[in-house]
Order: structure tokens, then sequence, then C-alpha cells
């Protein structure tokens, strides 16, 4: 079966994201979540070395290079947002699968923001993917 | 349902706001991804998150707990989860469906869960059981409709 590049780029995600999930367990048993969100953008940084693109940096346009900030800032802002709904009183068995439901938003903003459609197929894995992540953060 | 209470909840407005956060990273990480590679897509990102961190370690009058495992840990985290990143704007940059890519990325707390019962010896429940199987049927779905 011939599978397409993104396909494989989406196991690396799901591997690597899925080991993280274990190391925030593990770092918030020593350190508040705050913290470990503080560490981990030292984390990010330590990459930034490897990252560096040099002068190519200024060949893009200045839309594309906000909209990659603005997604950094989204990421950690929406993290925060769930340290804070954790905090405030939220049930982590209601709150992490509530927030889980993210695709949801990129699959009705697509169609509009990027003319994309899915197929029925499409959208039937979809629909399971998010009812995989609800039940798995329950 | 939810009650009149929980939409005056603080926690729930604080869960929206984490919702839409997230699908705005990832629908602004396909946009840049479009004439951006992956890897300077994650160096610009970097900068991105710093703000966020430096009000929350203002939050906390600049004080962090010194627990040289939890540091490490966390700091793991980031590399691990930057190395995610990349493979996150590659997927956005190869093609495909965004909804999908998004989707398809969102499932890996299904790895999180395996790992927790062979590493950290948790017991899986019964409904996490039935959430692999939606993870797998997802996989397998999004695998013959590329």
């Amino acid at each position: 079966m011939h599978l397409p590049p993104w396909f494989w780029y989406a196991a690396v995600v799901l591997i690597t994201w899925g080991v993280v999930g274990i190391l925030q367990k593990l770092s918030t048993n020593y350190i508040s979540a705050e913290s470990s969100l503080i560490w981990l953008v030292v984390g990010f940084f330590l990459l930034e070395p490897v990252l560096y693109p040099g002068k190519a940096l200024f060949g893009y346009s200045a839309r594309s290079l906000t909209w990659a900030v603005l997604s950094g800032v989204f990421n950690a802002l929406g993290a925060w947002a769930l340290f804070a709904a954790m905090k405030s009183g939220g049930k982590a068995s209601i709150v992490a699968p509530f927030t889980a439901l993210y695709p949801l938003v990129v699959v009705l903003i697509a169609p509009i923001l990027l003319h994309e459609s899915i197929t029925l197929l499409q959208g039937a894995g979809v629909a399971c993917a998010l009812v995989a992540v609800v039940l798995l953060s329950t | 349902m939810p009650s009149a209470t929980t939409f005056k909840a603080k926690w729930f407005w604080y869960s929206m706001l984490c919702v839409l956060s997230w699908g705005a990273w990832a629908l602004l990480s396909k946009l840049g991804s479009n004439e951006i590679p992956a890897d300077t897509m994650q160096f610009l990102f970097t900068f991105g998150a710093l703000p966020v961190a430096v009000l929350l370690f203002a939050a906390r009058r600049f004080k962090l707990e010194k627990s040289p495992k939890g540091i490490f840990y966390a700091v793991a985290n980031g590399v691990l989860s930057g190395i995610g990143g990349l493979a996150f704007f590659a997927a956005f940059r190869s093609g495909g469906n965004t909804a999908v890519i998004a989707s398809a990325t969102s499932l890996y707390p299904m790895i999180t869960v395996a790992l927790a019962v062979t590493i950290l010896r948790e017991r899986l429940t019964w409904v996490q059981v039935v959430g692999l199987g939606f993870a797998a049927a997802a996989i397998v779905i999004f695998s013959f409709s590329v």
C-alpha cells in the first residue's frame, strides 16, 4: 500500500508527542505544571541552533513569518489555558477530553479559510479520531 | 448536558480558550507551512511560545522549583516536543488535507496510554480500550482515504 508522506510525518508526531505525554506526567510529579511549561520552552530553545535558517529567514513573506510565530503564541496560550482551567476548578476528567477536541475547530474552519473539503470516508476517520481522543483522555 | 452553571464557570471558558487556541495553532501551522519549510517553522514557533513562558515566569515572581529530576523531564519534553513539531509542520507542508492531518496527529494520547501501561504500569480502563479501538479505526480509514 502506498501511503503519502504526511502519513509518515504524522506517525513521527504520534510517537514523539505520545512519549511527551509520559514525560509530562513524570515532570509534574516533581514540579508544577507552569514550571514544566517554562522548562519545556527552554527545551525548545536547545533545538534553535540546529534549526537556525540563516539569511534564508529574510526571504519569506512577512505574512508567512507572522503565521509561524503566531502558531507558537497560540500553542503556548492553549497550554496555559489548559492549566488555568484545571486550577480554576475544572475536573481533569472533563477538561482533558474537552480540550482534545481542538481538531474540530480545524474541521469547521478549514473549508472557509483554506477552501478544503473532506470526503465522506475522511469525515468518518475524523469522527473516529475525535471519539478516540475524547475516550483516551478521560 | 452542560448546565447553566457550567457556562458561568471559569474553567469552562479557559477550556474553550484552549480549544480555540489549539485550533488556531493547527490552522496557522498550515498557513505558514505553505511557504516556510518545517525546520524554519519550528525555529519561529519557539519565539512565539517565548512570551507566554516569560509571562508565566513573571506570574511565579521569577521563582521555579529546584527539582533536577522535574527540570530534566520538562526540558527533555521540550526537545522531544520540538522534534515532533518539526514532523507536524512537515506533514502540513507535504500536502494532504488539513483537517485530516490535524485529526490524525491529535491521536498521540494513544501512544501515551500504551506507554503508561507498559512503562508506568498503569491499568487500562475499559473506556481507554474503546478509545484505542476508535484510534485504530481512524488510522485504518485515513490510510485508505488518501
